[in-house]
């Protein structure tokens, strides 16, 4: 069955944002959260690299590990998803998730931490499949839909890649061999405990 | 960053395994965002504010019980061209979709395109017309705005002539509204329209087609998928063209392609490229001749197609051997051994190509730049083939078809200029007698002559009338379509605006030209569509047209550009005439036959063959184009016709040329995309042809240089009877007394052209390209220091050009620059300015959109560390630019970084709102403020104009920085 | 399915919008929409629909893993 992954292709990495305004548009995530962005390392620099970065949907999620309430869950198609029902806002899965990738509402006016937000893969949530319901709480349902997330199809450059996670490994193998130079399948090791073999 | 950094540092130190030997650290330029950095009493006020127009703006998640529509549009953003698909129920745009069927963009965006829903939307957009009273907006119906400003106008018109109102358009019309516009413009009877193609590439237009024939890109963004070299020099497509990286890095790649970026700051584009070369800013001439140096010196040069092709390329020699290595060096800073390496690679590792964009053209030397980028690339014989070519890439959505169809002061529509014979051309077009076309204006002395450039018209309100070659200064000012914080100079361009008895604004936004003046009546805003809720075409900066379908009807009460035009001919009482032969529904003329009506006219650029029917099919089979060729796959309905039927696309929709991907291609027929230079200076100068030897494009019967199409030439060939007799006839009507004269491009019949092309033979001739363009100042591009230069050891070597008067004004040049001497040690620093990825132009638009506006929420001047630590400048602190004029300065945050040279600091030029450390949020209409403001880069940038365009120096000037 | 209910949920949704319109501050502190939003709810989905797999190499899908070849 197919396993689904994000790859960043960081050579081809522009640092455009349009993976951020993607997701913005397609979910409707309102300001100060964020469920992807770009980092960029050694800014203005020779070697300037920039990555997107977002939920990875980990292999044995870490996130899922310290959830006191149990409210992870991953799909068949290997994406990670999470019941807002059950989400107390503990803040213990920002502090496991090795990409940053859980984003807190605040609520209030002492600092209190709102249910937890992260990319769903544009795969929803635990509400019925592409109901106003689901939108509301998690965003859109691309998969459902047949679709794969906004980020990646909307990528300028053809760096970030979504989809099954060998599909997309035999394209950036396909890169790696035409172009003679890569700088792995970032962030695979942590999230998938495998790397792309050139 | 986007989250708060002490959490981006909490992530990182785990994440710093994962980076997989990339080492981690370094302040970016996100880092001084605030998660959610808004407040302040203007924001808080516009909760109340009220939607109480017609039509709601409304937005929100697909309701997949009910139907969608998938409607394609066009990015209005930069000239890439990307399809924009949309996803609408009931009248609403509910979602975006990628594109993966267009060839140019692949399904891709960037920021910006990924986040145009937003605009339609449209909470900060413009919702009612306003008028400024005693200080305070006031909303009235669009009846009374356009009876006041008619009124107004009118009066102008009378007391102080058609001149004095100045008309600015855009560079984000489609073709038909920048068509109309300078319809429009000629019949109110001046010349004074211009748009923003003056501010980007008024110098690549004016300056390459002063080479070759054609000022415009050569290839296209695909083609860049067949270099094995590109420099891109003056230019930061990362940030500036996203989508262009797509096809560079896939060139890059596959043919294992040097990528060599030259530019005074080591951009994001630099950053993916094999060989970075940092230059001084404003020398870019010296490099392009030191680089000639070594490939003369070493027979590099493409002598076969230099003999063939090139007219006066030994003159070219004489100024090269001036720039030997050690003065290359002392001038521009470049090594020899760096610059001899890239000589070689562009010489020899062909194809080549040059891109290039702002950074080479807003210059005061722009014209020239362009024109020796030009000459090295035919003097490596990279040109008219695949991966090679300039590549220049033009701004914003239409800037390319809104300067070719005469969004200019220069000229008419497709670059016919402003002689008799052009107006007689377009008033035959346009069915209307050339009598009553002078009277329109002031004089026919005046209506031969080019208006003032958008990048002086404040100028033209403020200078002594003496001063000004015109019957009066300038008293209104009607923008549409253009930002306020785009041009040089800016605390004289708001003197200027004080001093205006009118200003219109008609725009989605209502631009900072609304809150940057001081003005309390007379001032008025109308709002106006974005081009999603609007039909017509629009050309990419590669030539393709393509046609956008309206997404969603015009929100609140807004109007698209063509209605806008019309209730104002509807006022000034030539509506009659001006829409003689376009279809007009209620007061909405209809876009296809304003195209249709194009079509008969602009013959000289072959904006004849895009039918609406052609560009519509175009749309429909997006998936049939080569992504590489972009030709139609054989058997489809477009099969061999390029995609959007780049332009020359001769002839009538009906002879069905293909348009052309690539211009000055010898290796096609004419009739399949091919060409060759045109003869537009004559047929010799000095006892040598200007006409080609020896070259012609495939399947040509004449197999040596010729000169334009006439009746005339058309009879010595012995070809005049191919025309039929109806072809001949219309010749006589528009040849009268001397039909001899009529040539291809003033002939309505297109005869002359289908008896060309049927012999093989471009109409425009086949000439050879000049290296000299006698008629320009500088013949052969020579250096100059920038006005403003801290290098006041060689103005002596290199001064400015001499003052003079160019467009109707006085154009200082050398007097200025003389300034330098005692202004470069107390303001050391170059200041340059361009573009981030998530704004554009002047930025209001995206500043609104809060998608885009959360990730740059701060205007930011970069300074290199060496110059931050003599200053005491902390990074994230506020400073004061000081610049060298008006006393101005603006407040900002220090990004420090070495993306700039030491003595170099750089500013982006979306910001506005802010005045010299002024918040004027207040100043706005409310609830339309953008969600963020800043100082605009402009207010320290200062005089210097090209000779030829007038176009602005934002480049290179000088400043001073100070903490604040 | 729970016409009613969905209804209502746009509406809110629509409120909250507008409310995220207002700016930055007001937005984050209301965390609206997809964030935050306490939606009235349907019957959520079962265990074994939770986890059921829906990606499908659909020509949607086949035509993004193309256009990431050269």
């Amino acid at each position: 069955m197919a396993r689904m992954k994000f790859l960043c292709d960081s050579d081809r990495c522009i640092e455009c944002n349009a993976c951020v305004t993607a997701c913005k548009n397609e979910n409707e995530v309102p300001w100060g959260i964020n469920r992807r962005r770009v980092v960029t390392i050694n800014d203005g620099k020779a070697g300037e690299r920039s990555i997107s970065m977002a939920c990875m949907h980990c292999t044995d999620a870490p996130c899922a590990a310290v959830c006191p309430v149990s409210c992870f869950y991953t799909t068949a198609d290997a994406i990670v998803l999470h019941d807002k029902d059950l989400c107390i806002g503990c803040g213990y899965c920002f502090y496991a998730c090795p990409f940053g990738a859980p984003q807190y509402p605040k609520v209030g006016n002492f600092g209190g931490r709102g249910k937890m937000d992260k990319c769903t893969y544009c795969a929803g949530g635990p509400q019925q499949d592409n109901t106003a319901a689901e939108y509301a709480q998690y965003g859109a349902n691309r998969i459902a839909e047949g679709k794969l997330p906004l980020c990646a199809e909307m990528c300028s450059t053809r760096s970030l890649m979504a989809g099954d996670g060998d599909i997309i490994a035999s394209i950036y193998k396909e890169r790696v061999q035409k172009r003679g130079y890569g700088s792995g399948a970032w962030g695979w090791r942590t999230a998938y405990r495998e790397t792309v073999d050139v | 960053m986007l989250i708060k950094r002490s959490e981006g540092k909490a992530a990182r130190q785990r994440l710093s395994s994962t980076y997989q030997g990339l080492s981690a650290g370094g302040m970016d330029r996100r880092s001084f965002l605030r998660q959610a950095g808004l407040g302040g009493a203007g924001l808080a006020a516009l909760g109340s504010f009220g939607l109480t127009t017609a039509r709601p703006a409304a937005a929100g998640p697909t309701n997949f019980s009910q139907p969608i529509q998938r409607i394609k549009n066009i990015c209005t953003h930069c000239s890439v061209g990307c399809t924009v698909v949309a996803e609408v129920q009931n009248g609403v745009w509910v979602g975006q979709e990628p594109a993966f069927e267009s060839p140019i963009n692949r399904g891709t965006h960037c920021a910006k395109g990924a986040s145009v829903r937003e605009l339609v939307h449209g909470d900060r957009r413009l919702k009612y017309p306003m008028k400024l009273v005693d200080g305070q907006w006031q909303r009235v119906s669009w009846e009374q705005a356009i009876e006041e400003i008619g009124d107004k106008l009118l009066e102008i018109r009378q007391k102080s002539g058609p001149d004095s109102v100045y008309w600015l358009g855009s560079a984000k019309f489609s073709n038909e509204g920048a068509y109309l516009m300078r319809k429009f413009a000629a019949f109110w009877g001046s010349n004074t329209i211009d748009h923003q193609a003056r501010i980007c590439h008024s110098t690549t237009v004016a300056g390459v087609s002063n080479v070759m024939g054609y000022g415009a890109q050569t290839n296209s963004y695909n083609d860049t998928r067949n270099a094995r070299t590109m420099i891109i020099m003056g230019g930061n497509p990362a940030e500036a063209h996203p989508i262009s990286m797509q096809h560079m890095l896939a060139g890059k790649e596959q043919n294992r392609a040097n990528v060599i970026v030259i530019d005074p700051r080591f951009t994001r584009t630099a950053a993916h490229a094999t060989e970075y070369v940092r230059i001084r800013p404003g020398t870019d001439i010296p490099i392009i001749w030191g680089m000639l140096w070594h490939i003369f010196e070493n027979g590099w040069e493409d002598k076969e197609f230099i003999a063939q092709r090139v007219f006066g390329m030994d003159d070219v020699r004489k100024e090269v051997a001036k720039w030997n290595p050690r003065e290359v060096e002392r001038v521009t800073g470049v090594p020899e051994a760096q610059l001899k390496k890239v000589a070689q690679i562009f010489a020899t590792q062909k194809p080549a190509t040059l891109i290039w964009c702002m950074g080479a053209t807003q210059k005061t030397v722009g014209t020239a730049n362009v024109r020796a980028f030009t000459i090295l690339l035919l003097a490596t014989g990279n040109m008219g083939r695949p991966g090679t070519g300039a590549n220049i890439y033009r701004g914003h959505t239409n800037v390319q078809g809104a300067t070719d169809f005469g969004l200019d002061v220069t000229t008419l529509p497709a670059y016919y200029g402003l002689d008799e014979a052009a107006w007689r051309h377009w008033c035959r077009v346009w069915d209307v007698p050339y009598e009553w076309m002078v009277q329109r204006f002031a004089s026919k002395a005046l209506m031969e002559t080019p208006g003032i450039p958008t990048t002086r018209w404040f100028d033209a309100v403020l200078l002594p009338k003496d001063q000004l070659s015109q019957p009066d200064t300038v008293k209104a000012f009607i923008a549409i379509g253009h930002g306020g914080n785009t041009v040089s100079r800016m605390p004289e361009a708001i003197k200027g605006m004080d001093a205006l008895e009118l200003l219109v604004v008609a725009d989605p936004h209502p631009t900072n030209l609304s809150s940057m003046s001081n003005r309390r009546d007379n001032t008025y805003l109308l709002p106006i569509s974005t081009q999603f809720e609007c039909d017509g075409s629009r050309t990419a900066s590669n030539r393709s047209l393509q046609w956008g379908s309206k997404i969603v009807d015009p929100i609140f009460e807004c109007k698209n550009d063509y209605e806008l035009l019309y209730l104002l001919a509807r006022k000034f009482g030539f509506a009659q005439e001006m829409f003689k032969s376009i279809e007009v529904k209620g007061t909405q003329p209809v876009a296809e036959s304003i195209t249709r009506e194009f079509n008969r006219g602009a013959i000289s650029t072959g904006y004849s063959g895009q039918s609406p029917e052609r560009l519509k099919l175009h749309m429909q089979r997006q998936e049939d184009f080569d992504l590489v060729t972009l030709r139609g796959r054989p058997g489809s309905p477009v099969e061999g016709e390029v995609y959007g039927l780049p332009w020359p696309c001769w002839g009538t929709p009906e002879m069905k040329h293909p348009g052309t991907h690539i211009l000055y291609n010898t290796n096609l027929h004419v009739k399949e995309g091919g060409g060759c230079f045109r003869a537009r200076w004559g047929v010799e100068r000095e006892g040598k042809t200007l006409l080609a030897e020896r070259s012609y494009s495939k399947g040509s019967e004449l197999t040596d240089g010729y000169p334009e199409f006439t009746v005339a030439v058309l009879k010595r060939l012995g070809w005049y009877d191919e025309l039929t007799a109806q072809e001949k006839e219309i010749i006589a009507r528009v040849g009268g007394d001397n039909p001899d004269r009529v040539s291809w491009s003033t002939d309505l019949s297109f005869g002359i052209i289908r008896v060309a092309l049927e012999h093989g033979c471009q109409p425009s001739g086949n000439g050879k390209a000049r290296a000299n363009a006698w008629n320009l100042p500088d013949p052969v591009p020579v250096h100059r220091e920038p006005i403003y230069t801290p290098r006041t050891d060689l103005i002596a070597d290199y001064p400015a050009i001499d003052d003079r008067r160019t467009f109707r004004l006085p154009h200082l040049a050398k007097s200025v620059q003389a300034r330098s001497y005692s202004l470069a040690t107390s303001f050391p620093i170059v200041l340059t300015s361009g573009r981030l990825v998530e704004y554009e132009g002047g930025g209001e638009e995206t500043r609104s959109n809060r998608w885009l506006a959360e990730l740059q929420q701060d205007m930011f001047v970069e300074i290199n560390p060496a110059d931050a630590e003599a200053r005491g400048i902390k990074p994230g602190q506020m400073v004061w630019v000081d610049g060298v004029e008006n006393s101005a300065k603006v407040r900002v945050k220090a990004l420090v970084t070495d993306r700039v040279a030491k003595g170099v600091a750089f500013m982006p030029f979306h910001f506005g709102g802010w005045y010299q450390g002024e918040d004027r949020r207040g100043y706005y209409p409310p609830g339309t403020d953008p969600i963020v403001l800043g100082e605009s880069v402009n207010t320290v940038t200062t005089y210097g104009y090209d000779p030829v365009t007038a176009m602005q120096e934002t480049k290179v000037t000088l400043c001073q920085i100070r903490g604040a | 399915m729970h016409d009613g209910n969905e209804n209502k949920v746009a509406e809110r949704r629509g409120f909250l919008k507008t409310l995220g319109l207002a700016g930055g501050a007001a937005a984050a502190a209301a965390a609206p929409a997809a964030a935050q939003a306490q939606a009235p709810r349907p019957r959520k989905e079962t265990e074994v629909e939770k986890v059921a797999a829906r990606y499908r190499e659909t020509d949607h899908v086949k035509a993004f893993y193309r256009t990431n070849r050269y």
